[in-house]
């Protein structure tokens, strides 16, 4: 067992500080098993680089645009080298919040009720005069209102009245062409992950999140002692079952591979509604992956070992 | 050939807390990646040394060593060498300052100034007064030593002095250690204290027993306008940093430092500990260059050159940039602070200006936290006028795709017309 693995990690993200702690962490458990790691960042000698030294697979560490959206996945089909998670559909779906709701929707998964903007709405056809119809479309304030397509809840904002809401928008679609607004679903908070066993998905024990600023921002993820955390999450077991239960739909409603993690929401009336799926989550210290992970008696190299035998599996 | 290799620091987790909340920002990464030749630079704030004449540093070098080669080559004192003070009072003199040549000593860049009166000053959790947007050189210097930072808001006349006493009056006499301010031509603001304002600023100093530290790197590259009176020259007691970066070469590591001779005895305390003194070469190799006329012919040079370049920045502004973006009107100095409506978020518009072929900094780099982000700076000082005015064409591109979508919400009545003033959201 000493294949060279690549991690890739940093990229030009916005989330590039929080893929290089998540790789390095990578890297060290993979030294630590035995494999031989290569570190690699995402510049323009990548592709050459994976070129001339032919890793056996590729860890994608990297979050965010191109290293979670199946860019990187796209060039690694191409490249013929295998790599850990999901492939480029079920990226690009999880990764456009608008759409991969919608699929939930369709498929009856309870997500909260939501409303998408793109830029051009608002540029070429005057959709800002009909912002008066959001609140009635999902159910009244408060919402939230975050980019459909960015991580580590960057540039989301919890709206509690109609006046703030143009200003949330506009803040959201500085991080891209289009933005959710989102019913506000007052609860416990959970990141239910999904690894891929022998007898299919395999839900690990979900994360609960108790941001002490009351919401789950970047940087409640990623600053010490911002967020309390309990694993499991404490639900009575019919509702735990349940969170389960949609976690595996979600995971394979979207043809996700390896590992997902599927945050969700809980309401007063112990009811769980999906938010989103990520398909490269985090494996820093405060990350919720590698917690559930060790909740379970699976230790963090046993997961990183895990997910890279899966995708050597995959070798041409 | 290049490679895509990541190395790790091996040391990471053994570093001292302070300097946990000093790290590199994703924005400087940004930059790393715009270092191809065809990106026009309107980020960094450095000056234009192809413009020094090297004949005359090379006459200077010489003149050293030949006559000052012993002392030169040695350690030298603290206080750095008495001839370079001269010629430092003498330059400060012709600003309006007086003052000894026992109360300054010569400083690695006014940068080191700024750390050493942080070491001389904070205790952690002290808190420390300075402009909002300002230096991040300075935010830098005193985050080591881990301040509480209050930003005071500027306006086109620079600090707002009115807000300053709101915060004094909070804070309590003697409840900030020191009032950090850049008068002439701010970085990053581009705006210059007023006359008034300077005399209010001092009394407010005096009034709550807090000093001031005067910063003035651009004070002799002034472009239009009359000169306006130093803090210093106006209150003896007032902490003054300059520097040769701007006149000279920022290559040479050499600034000054004035204060009240007690300040002065712990700043050279500190100053010891530091490097013992600074480098005896460079500040013979300043004497040299300082004495005679020269010096000055190169200065009115570059003057005139920034100067130029300014304009060509101010026109291109007001081609480009439509009515619901502000910018201010330096008189000097390096720097245009650009600030967009509010909410509008202008650092996810970095990469795809880097995409473009141009950079700028973010405003939120220039507060400690939170604030700024409608913001951003510019720098003419480095770029040609017409290399300045197709960067400031291409920034017009990538800022007009957020501008419409504002002005849409704008006109349904969503959301009010942000009054084109020039401050910064927060």
């Amino acid at each position: 067992m000493n294949e060279k693995i690549a991690v890739l990690m940093g990229g030009r993200s916005l989330e590039r500080e929080v893929s290089l702690r998540s790789g390095e962490r990578v890297f060290r458990a993979l030294e630590q098993l035995g494999y031989r790691p290569l570190a690699l960042d995402v510049t323009p000698e990548l592709v050459d680089t994976l070129r001339r030294e032919r890793p056996d697979a590729v860890y994608i560490a990297l979050h965010g645009k191109f290293g979670e959206d199946g860019t990187v996945q796209e060039a690694l089909e191409f490249l013929k080298v295998p790599y850990t998670g999901p492939g480029v559909t079920a990226s690009a779906l999880a990764w456009d919040k608008s759409l991969s709701k919608r699929l939930f929707a369709e498929a009856g998964v309870p997500t909260p009720a939501w409303v998408t903007f793109t830029a051009d709405a608002f540029k070429e056809m005057g959709a800002a005069s009909a912002l008066d119809l959001v609140p009635a479309a999902v159910g009244g304030f408060p919402v939230v209102v975050k980019p459909t397509k960015q991580g580590s809840a960057l540039g989301l904002a919890k709206v509690d009245s109609a006046e703030a809401l143009p200003e949330a928008l506009l803040s959201a679609l500085s991080f891209g062409d289009a933005a959710i607004v989102e019913k506000w679903v007052d609860g416990v908070e959970l990141a239910v992950s999904v690894l891929d066993g022998p007898d299919g998905p395999e839900v690990l024990p979900a994360v609960e999140m108790v941001a002490k600023s009351g919401l789950f921002d970047f940087t409640a993820m990623y600053t010490r002692g911002e967020t309390e955390y309990y694993c499991p999450a404490r639900l009575a077991p019919e509702v735990a079952s349940e969170v389960a239960r949609l976690a595996r739909e979600c995971h394979t409603l979207l043809g996700c591979r390896d590992v997902s993690r599927v945050d969700m929401v809980v309401d007063g009336g112990g009811r769980p509604w999906v938010l989103e799926v990520n398909t490269s989550p985090g494996m820093t210290e405060t990350s919720l992956l590698p917690m559930a992970a060790t909740s379970a008696g699976t230790e963090f190299h046993l997961l990183v070992d895990r997910l890279v035998r899966s995708a050597l599996t995959r070798r041409e | 050939m290049g490679t895509a290799r990541v190395v790790f620091d091996r040391w990471d987790g053994r570093y001292a807390a302070a300097m946990a909340d000093v790290r590199s920002s994703a924005v400087r990464d940004l930059f790393a990646a715009a270092s191809r030749p065809d990106v026009i630079s309107l980020s960094g704030g450095m000056p234009d040394v192809r413009r020094v004449p090297h004949a005359l540093v090379e006459k200077a070098v010489r003149d050293a060593l030949r006559h000052d080669g012993a002392s030169a080559l040695q350690y030298g004192s603290s206080e750095g060498r008495f001839a370079l003070r001269e010629i430092i009072v003498g330059l400060m003199g012709e600003t309006g300052v007086r003052l000894s040549e026992d109360d300054l000593v010569v400083t690695s860049g006014a940068q080191q100034g700024l750390d050493l009166l942080a070491k001389v000053f904070i205790d952690p959790g002290d808190t420390v007064i300075c402009e909002g947007p300002t230096y991040v050189g300075a935010l830098q210097a005193f985050s080591v030593y881990r301040p509480i930072v209050e930003c005071i808001e500027t306006d086109e006349h620079g600090m707002r002095v009115d807000l300053l006493e709101e915060t004094l009056r909070r804070v309590g006499p003697r409840g900030a250690k020191f009032i950090y301010t850049i008068p002439n031509f701010q970085n990053p603001a581009g705006v210059t204290l007023s006359a008034e304002r300077r005399r209010r600023l001092l009394e407010l100093s005096r009034e709550y027993d807090i000093p001031v530290i005067e910063d003035d790197p651009y004070g002799r590259l002034r472009y239009e306008g009359g000169h306006v009176l130093p803090l210093r020259a106006l209150d003896p007691e007032v902490i003054y940093l300059g520097t040769f970066s701007k006149i000279f070469a920022p290559g040479l590591r050499l600034g000054w430092l004035a204060a009240p001779r007690p300040i002065l005895a712990k700043v050279l305390l500190a100053k010891q500990g530091a490097d013992l003194c600074g480098s005896s070469f460079a500040q013979a190799v300043a004497e040299r260059y300082m004495t005679g006329t020269a010096w000055r012919r190169v200065l009115a040079d570059l003057t005139r050159t920034y100067g130029e370049r300014r304009d060509a920045m101010l026109a291109a502004l007001e081609e480009h940039l439509p009515a619901d973006v502000a910018w201010t009107h330096p008189e000097g100095g390096f720097f245009v602070w650009v600030t967009l409506p509010a909410h509008l978020d202008t650092k996810p518009l970095l990469a795809e200006a880097v995409e473009r072929g141009v950079t700028f900094v973010p405003g939120g780099d220039f507060f400690p936290a939170g604030m700024g982000s409608n913001c951003l700076r510019l720098a003419f000082c480095y770029e040609e006028p017409a290399q300045i005015a197709e960067g400031v064409r291409r920034i017009a591109e990538v800022l007009e795709d957020k501008l419409a979508l504002y002005r849409a919400f704008v006109e349904a009545g969503a959301m009010p017309a942000s009054p084109r003033a020039d401050r910064s959201e927060g």
